[in-house]
């Protein structure tokens, strides 16, 4: 039951800036992802928070502690390392029991715990062995149990499936979603996947170069990213970004890019009214343009350039005066050969608008 | 052995060894380990019977048939031999505890910490190992003799400490290296000191290689030359000394020296039947 609170906290290696200036509220009981190209600084972060790294500047609160100065084991917090990291001397049972055992649990109370978790993962039938004897499967599952075990305040996560193959990582992820239920924790969660973070995060936290982006639900994220890098991130296939002009029609505007011209949404047109002569970037994601074959009002022209067939959609990718623009969601059955001539339109409420300079959405 | 080049053709052959006939390959493999096996099993094998010969036919072992175990009487018959083995034993066991609870916490140091205490240590004991291991000796022998630890079970088990904690660190570092550090981390998030990580996870995972370290620098102590020659004498016999004894200027009594020499290879015997497996699994991790 605890909040966490980071603030203006930061790390540095050197003259390197790891983590820049971050600040971020985690409520009590809430799974927060945080998520972002290699490198990013989401482990740093993380580490600081269990106490494993030491804070260069700012302050990390748990609860209503600080606890720059305590070391990880007053911080009642539980870790899930990436690979695990299982005690390879001792048997599933012990390595349940050692951080109960460390802080002198009675031993029928930690059979108890250990029952409960042992229900809910469903390691009921490995606790005598040691952890060379499981699967990566059932290693991630030991590696949970000893969270789930210890009631700590809060759960830290550190890209615990990027070990497992697809289809247990698919699986895996619905069960950390149902335990999380279960267990009503604050969690931390890392990830560089960006389906884990929409699926699992209650609030997702997009990091880039050392700093958060955005902070938000799923939804906010896909539907409203702040900036081109949040957008691309997020979102597969990634968002199209064209080179776009504003003009002004009448009272509205329309924006004029590669292989055609995009009508713009009231809303649209408030955000761009600052801007009208101007340059901009227009994002557009591939599952919101529709492909036609016949020539169509206010679409841009282009032709199929490349189409990959999932089976259950085509991916199309059209170029359009040298632009590249992928589009998903086409029907799998319809026959498009390269160099068909295609029209793409797109909802005008669908298009985002971003600096090109700033690279920040406009509004 | 014949080439089997014009036979039923062998796909893509990748060497000679491929290239031969089954039945070939089979005799090519029993000549290649027989000829391992004489190479070093050979030295052995005289050693055992020059040890069981009278004195007087050392020299003509592959023609006598009288065969004795007087030299193994004789040999502990002498005070010295006895005095030696004892010697022998007590300093390689006493070096290897104390030098391992050096070698293991400094190779976990050198492993896991930066700064300049570590920094320090490792060029240290870096430099060290750069010296060859010969001009070690004199130095060595000059501050014995002016400490007055020459020729005492002090001064050379200082000596062998020395060269443990020198030579066996880096094999430690090395062992701490390849186990993932995120054992200890969990360990300090489950509730124990940075000290308790060590002692009660990373400590038991490096065990096999703990106990490997260990069986080697026994046995470089029990057969160690050099250290002993020099700093030692009449007082502290140690076994590699006493056997090289044998050698008077009456002539060698190569005999009795086998005898002994049988002795001492008896620990690394036992050691390379029975902790073999420990020896082998530990160097791997
Ligand atoms: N001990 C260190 N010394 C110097 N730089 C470091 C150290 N640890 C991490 N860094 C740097 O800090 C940055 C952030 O590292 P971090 O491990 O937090 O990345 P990450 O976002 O978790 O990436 P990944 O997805 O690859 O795990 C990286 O550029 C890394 O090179
Ligand atoms: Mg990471």
């Amino acid at each position: 039951m605890a909040e966490v609170v980071l603030r203006d906290v930061c790390k540095r290696y050197g003259n390197y800036n790891a983590v820049d200036n971050v600040n971020l509220t985690i409520r009590d009981k809430e799974f927060v992802v945080l998520v972002g190209p290699s490198g990013c600084g989401k482990s740093t972060t993380l580490r600081m928070i269990a106490g494993l790294e030491e804070i260069s500047g700012g302050t990390i609160a748990i609860g209503d502690q600080i606890v720059n100065d305590l070391p990880p084991r007053e911080r009642d917090i539980a870790m899930v390392f990436q690979n695990y990291a299982l005690y390879q001397h001792m048997t599933v049972y012990d390595n349940l029991a050692f951080g109960l055992r460390n802080r002198k649990v009675p031993e029928d109370t930690i059979k108890a715990e250990i029952d409960r978790a042992v229900d809910i993962l469903g390691l009921r039938d490995l606790l005598k062995r040691k952890p060379r004897e499981l699967s990566g499967g059932q290693q991630q599952r030991v590696a949970l149990g000893r969270c789930i075990v210890r009631h700590a305040k809060v759960f830290l996560f550190d890209e615990p499936l990027s070990n497992l193959d697809a289809k247990l990582r698919a699986h895996m992820r619905l069960e950390l979603k149902r335990l999380h239920r279960r267990v009503e924790t604050t969690a931390v969660y890392v990830t560089h996947d960006q389906v884990e973070a929409m699926t699992l995060g209650d609030r997702v936290v997009v990091m880039n170069n050392s700093r958060i982006e955005q902070v938000g639900t799923p939804w906010e994220i896909y539907a409203h990213p702040r900036t081109r890098f949040v957008a691309s991130f997020i979102g597969s296939p990634a968002m199209n970004f064209l080179d776009g002009k504003v003009r002004r029609n009448g009272s509205g505007f329309y924006v004029q890019a590669p292989g055609g011209t995009f009508h713009v949404s009231d809303q649209g047109s408030s955000e761009l009214a600052a801007h009208d002569g101007g340059e901009i970037i227009v994002g557009l994601r591939p599952e919101h343009i529709s492909l036609s074959e016949t020539r169509t009002e206010n679409a841009l022209h282009g032709r199929v350039e490349l189409t990959e067939q999932l089976g259950a959609e085509q991916l199309v990718e059209v170029i359009a005066e040298g632009a590249k623009i992928m589009v998903s969601r086409v029907d799998a059955e319809r026959e498009l050969k390269p160099g068909t001539p295609v029209y793409l339109t797109v909802e005008p409420g669908q298009l985002r608008y971003f600096d090109r300079i700033t690279e920040e959405r406009l509004v | 052995m014949s080439l089997a080049s014009s036979a039923a053709p062998l796909p893509r052959p990748t060497g000679l060894f491929d290239l031969l006939r089954p039945g070939a390959r089979a005799a090519f493999t029993i000549l290649a380990v027989s000829a391992v096996l004489l190479l070093f099993l050979a030295p052995i094998i005289i050693l055992v019977v020059t040890s069981l010969r009278p004195g007087w036919g050392v020299y003509y072992i592959y023609r006598g048939t009288e065969f004795t175990l007087a030299n193994y009487f004789e040999v502990f018959q002498r005070g010295v031999v006895i005095k030696a083995f004892v010697n022998s034993f007590v300093l390689s066991t006493v070096a290897t505890i104390i030098s391992l609870g050096v070698t293991v916490t400094s190779g976990y140091m050198l492993s896991r910490f930066k700064g300049w205490l570590p920094k320090t240590w490792f060029t240290s004991i870096y430099v060290f190992r750069t010296v060859p291991y010969i001009s070690w000796v004199l130095p060595l022998y000059v501050v014995n003799q002016s400490l007055g630890l020459y020729d005492t079970f002090t001064g050379i088990l200082a000596a062998h400490v020395a060269v443990h904690v020198c030579f066996f660190s880096w094999i430690m570092k090395g062992f701490f290296d390849g186990i993932d550090p995120s054992m200890e981390y969990a360990a300090m998030i489950d509730g124990c000191t940075r000290w308790g990580a060590f002692r009660r996870v990373a400590l038991p995972a490096a065990g096999p290689a703990i106990a490997a370290l260990g069986i080697l620098s026994w046995l470089w102590t029990w057969n160690e030359f050099l250290f002993a020659l020099i700093l030692t004498g009449n007082r502290t016999p140690l076994l590699t000394v006493t056997m090289a004894q044998f050698v008077t200027e009456l002539g060698t009594e190569w005999n009795l020296m086998s005898a002994m020499a049988v002795m001492a290879m008896i620990p690394a015997i036992i050691i390379t039947l029975f902790a073999q497996k420990y020896v082998i699994q530990g160097l791997r991790i």
